[in-house]
This record gives C-alpha cells, sequence and structure tokens, in this order.
C-alpha cells in the first residue's frame, strides 16, 4: 500500500512538474493572449507594408516614423522641430469595434466613408479593412488641413493591400496546392483554441447582422409569435 | 494578471524624492517636463479632445493592447523594472560600502565591494542597452530603412529629453566626472568577466540581453554604448551639462548638497526610481498614440 501510495505521489509529482512547465515555460508564447483580440498574426496585415504609403513630405516639413507593428504604422508629421500631427494606418482586423463608427457616415473622400472623431481627429475606412488617421497635434490642424492629409496617402495601393481584393487571384490555386493533411495547419497545442480566431475574420464581422441573427432562430419565432399576440 | 501600462502610470508618485530629483533636472532642458501620472489627462493631450467617450474607447484599446504579450508594451516595462532594480541594489550595496568603511570593525566589507567606476560603468551600459531594447519593443523597427529607423531613434531620444538628461547626469557625470562619455569605453574596457559576475545590475539582466555568454552581453552592451555615445555627446554639448550644473539644478529641489558629486550619485541611485519613473510615462504616451490611432 505504501508503495503504491509512493508511485502516486511520485507520478503526481511528475504530472504537476510538466504541467508547471507546458504553461509557464517556452510554450507561453503558444498560449492565447499574445497577440491583441487573440487574432493569429498572420491575419494581420504586417505594418511594414504601410510605410510606403504614407504622404510624402511637402518642402519644410518632414516625416518621422515611429512605430511599425503587425497591423500598425505611424508616424509623425514634423514641421522644423514643431509636431504637426500623428498619421497611423492600421489594419481593423484586430479592431473590429473601430469599424462601427463609419457605419453611419455620410461624408466620403475618394469614395471611402470619412469620419471625424472630437476636434483633433479625422478617420477614413478604406477597403472596409484599414483605417488611415490623422490626428492633428500641437496647435492642432483644422478639419479642411486634416482631409487633405488623408488624400494625400496612397490610398488605392492600400486598398490593394487588403485580403478581399487579393483573394480571387490566390485562393483556388492555393487550396489545391495544399495536400489534404495540411489544410488547416496546426497552430497550437490545443487545437479548439486554434480554432476560435477565424471567427474574427474581416469578411464575417463586417455585416454582422446577417452573422448574427440566424444563430438564435428560436428568439426571433418567439418574438415574432408574440407581437401579433400583443 | 499584473496592471496594464495605464495602471501602472496612474500609480506613479505625484510627489517624492524620484519627482524631484527630475523636477531638477528638468530646469536644464528647455521645454521643461510635466510630471503626467493621469491617464485620462494624456489621453485627452494626445487626442486633443477631452470628449469621455472618446476618452473612455482609447483607454479600454490602449489596455487590450497592454495585455497582448507580444506587443511588447509591457515586456518594456518589465526590462525598466529590471534595471531601476538593479541600480536600487547597487546603489544600496555602495551605500553599505560608505558606511561600513567608516565603521572600524566592519571596514573590510568596503574592500569586498567592486571598484565603484566601472560598477558604475556597467550599470549605465546596461540602462542603455535596456533602452535600446525596450525602444524596438514598442516601437518595432519603424520605417523602411536604416536612416528612417535613426530618425525614429532620434525623435523618441528628443522628445524622452529629460529621461536623456537624468541618465546622462545621475549615470554618468556625476559619479563619473565631466568627461565621463569619453572614458566609458575604457572603463568598460577593463570589466573582466568575474568583475561581471560579482554585479547584481549584471545578474538581474543577463536572461534578457541577446546573445549567449558573457563574451557576447559584454559585446552587445559595448556596441550599444557605442552607438548611444554619438548622440549623447551631442546632447551634453548642446545643453551644456556638466557635474557641476547638474548638482545646482538639483539643489533647487531637493534641497543644499554639501557631500561630493558621486555621493549625490550614489544617494540617488540607491533613494530614487528615475529611471523606471520616466520610462513607463514614455511608454504610456506611445502606447496612447497607437490606441488613439486604433480605436
Amino acid at each position: 500500500m505504501s508503495r503504491n501510495l509512493r508511485w502516486g505521489i511520485g507520478l503526481l509529482l511528475i504530472a504537476g512538474l510538466l504541467l508547471g512547465a507546458f504553461l509557464f515555460l517556452p510554450f507561453r508564447s503558444w498560449l492565447p493572449g499574445g497577440t491583441v483580440a487573440d487574432l493569429p498574426n498572420r491575419e494581420v496585415v504586417n505594418g511594414t507594408n504601410f510605410n510606403r504609403l504614407f504622404p510624402k513630405p511637402q518642402p519644410g516639413e518632414q516625416i518621422v516614423f515611429t512605430q511599425e507593428k503587425r497591423g500598425f504604422s505611424q508616424a509623425r508629421l514634423k514641421q522644423g522641430t514643431d509636431l504637426r500631427a500623428l498619421l497611423s494606418i492600421s489594419d481593423v482586423a484586430s479592431a473590429p469595434a473601430s469599424r462601427n463608427k463609419f457605419m453611419h457616415s455620410e461624408e466620403r473622400l475618394q469614395s471611402w466613408p470619412l469620419v471625424d472623431q472630437g476636434s483633433q481627429a479625422s478617420a477614413l475606412l478604406v477597403a472596409d479593412r484599414f483605417q488611415v488617421k490623422v490626428i492633428g497635434q500641437g496647435n492642432g490642424l483644422d478639419v479642411q488641413q486634416r482631409h487633405e492629409l488623408l488624400s494625400a496617402f496612397d490610398l488605392t495601393a492600400l486598398a490593394a493591400l487588403s485580403p478581399q481584393a487579393q483573394a480571387p487571384a490566390i485562393a483556388p490555386g492555393r487550396e489545391k496546392a495544399l495536400a489534404p493533411g495540411k489544410a488547416s495547419p496546426l497552430r497550437l497545442p490545443f487545437p479548439g483554441l486554434g480554432r476560435k480566431a477565424p471567427q474574427v475574420q474581416p469578411s464575417q464581422a463586417r455585416v454582422p447582422q446577417p452573422a448574427v441573427l440566424p444563430a438564435y432562430p428560436r428568439l426571433i419565432r418567439a418574438t415574432a409569435a408574440l407581437e401579433p399576440a400583443a | 494578471m499584473s496592471a496594464t501600462v495605464l495602471e501602472r502610470l496612474e500609480r506613479l508618485p505625484r510627489r517624492n524624492l524620484t519627482v524631484l530629483a527630475l523636477r531638477g533636472i528638468s530646469t536644464l532642458v528647455p521645454g521643461g517636463w510635466q510630471n503626467q501620472t493621469s491617464p485620462d489627462e494624456l489621453i485627452s493631450d494626445v487626442l486633443g479632445s477631452d470628449d469621455p467617450e472618446l476618452v473612455l474607447q482609447v483607454r479600454a484599446r490602449a489596455d487590450q493592447l497592454s495585455r497582448a504579450r507580444h506587443e511588447g508594451y509591457r515586456r518594456a516595462l518589465s526590462l525598466y523594472d529590471a534595471v531601476n532594480r538593479s541600480q536600487k541594489a547597487a546603489g544600496g550595496l555602495r551605500v553599505l560600502a560608505n558606511v561600513a568603511g567608516a565603521l572600524p570593525l566592519v571596514k573590510r566589507l568596503a574592500v569586498l565591494t567592486p571598484a565603484s567606476q566601472t560598477l558604475q560603468a556597467v550599470d549605465l551600459s546596461l540602462k542603455v542597452a535596456a533602452e535600446m531594447l525596450a525602444f524596438t519593443q514598442v516601437n518595432g523597427l519603424p520605417g523602411d530603412s536604416f536612416a528612417a529607423f535613426t530618425d525614429s531613434l532620434n525623435e523618441y531620444a528628443g522628445e524622452a529629453r529629460v529621461r536623456m538628461a537624468a541618465l546622462v547626469c545621475f549615470d554618468a557625470l556625476l559619479p563619473l566626472g565631466d568627461n565621463a562619455l569619453h572614458r566609458l569605453d575604457g572603463l568598460l574596457g577593463q570589466v573582466s568577466n568575474r568583475d561581471l559576475h560579482q554585479l547584481p545590475s549584471y545578474a538581474g539582466m543577463a536572461s534578457l540581453l541577446p546573445g549567449r555568454g558573457d563574451a557576447a552581453h559584454m559585446g552587445f552592451l559595448r556596441r550599444g554604448v557605442d552607438h548611444w555615445l554619438g548622440w549623447a555627446d551631442g546632447f551634453v554639448g548642446d545643453l551644456g551639462l556638466n557635474g557641476q550644473r547638474a548638482v545646482r539644478a538639483l539643489e533647487t529641489t531637493i534641497g543644499p548638497w554639501h557631500g561630493g558629486m558621486e555621493q549625490l550619485a550614489m544617494f540617488l541611485d540607491a533613494f530614487t526610481d528615475t529611471y523606471s519613473h520616466t520610462g513607463v510615462q514614455a511608454v504610456a504616451r506611445r502606447l496612447v498614440e497607437r490606441a488613439a490611432a486604433e480605436i
């Protein structure tokens, strides 16, 4: 009996150590929570691609890049030593909520929806995927200047970066090229966690209404049945 | 879960020795310094509007970004914390050695602590290295070319002028004298592997430095310092910084100081956290700039 007990304790210890190692040591970067909104990095367009789309500086101005991450790139517009504005391009895949503000916007700039946020920020949603934003700094910029800056970005090239724009050319060929077993490569040690991510795909998040409603057909039918009675 | 960057910002002290020391040194830097500890004020400053709903959105986004490990904002803070801990350990050790040197019975303790100047040189090089690692964690590698990256580094250093002035004054000019920047490379060259291991600062940082083994780490530190020296030299020249001016600037806020410069540096090392204090503020600003652009 005592021998069994010893074996049990030993096995328990080993299991505990393994579990601890798995959770805390080199596997940590595989666990969820590493990326923004738990979206796999490969589904977010890299900020490097945005750099060349920023406006070209006018004489006397200078563009200094300050941040470049997955799905984000930011630069400062300076005139001499004065900071004039923060210019940025971000991939809204990791921030789906930022799309909502464009839904009711009437204004358009080069046919893309335009929104003013507060007194110093203007944002543009390009190809339903990329948010271009100008935030006035220092002495500030008026609306006209901000909109001019927004249109100085290379918006057509930016729209072409969107996966939807590239999808028809690449997707069918790619699906055939992959072996059946490799069609959906395993990214995480926990398969269940890995599959959660694609739910937040831009194509689905763009039209939330039809995606959400069919999930509760019974509820809709129930409310529909109630209405005539009331 | 540890605190997010903005929570850390909120917890920074509003008035203590660290803040007073920074306020003193900021009198040497044009533009001055504001002890920014309110996330909401920082957000409305970046956004140029104090609409509560926008501020709330930016804050939520900033917290989401700082919780994502791969984004590196919190990793930068842990670098600053590691440096801060080691600075305190080294400072405490030197204070102890100084005190012990005056007591007949424990005089021998003072002999055990490594030579003050090399210790200080390595401490400074560790801070510079941490600064660069934190920069790449927070900002990525911005721009398409090396020149764009250097521009970005200079922009960052210019923005953190008070932070850099504090680093130059407290860790170079005061403890090592006015020609500290020119002596630094020589001092680092004298550091042997055994010296390195005696330093509490190195033990705390070793795992965070790139490369394997002491030689690789030392190489990284020296290269980092080399790069930084080019910039710091110009900075010191522009502002006309020297030990005397630093002491006088500090005296305006923390009161008269009768000891030597080296003792002042040691005292500041042991009892203030200027490096991590300004570090949290710098990271928070970059984080809010990104969050404001993404909401």
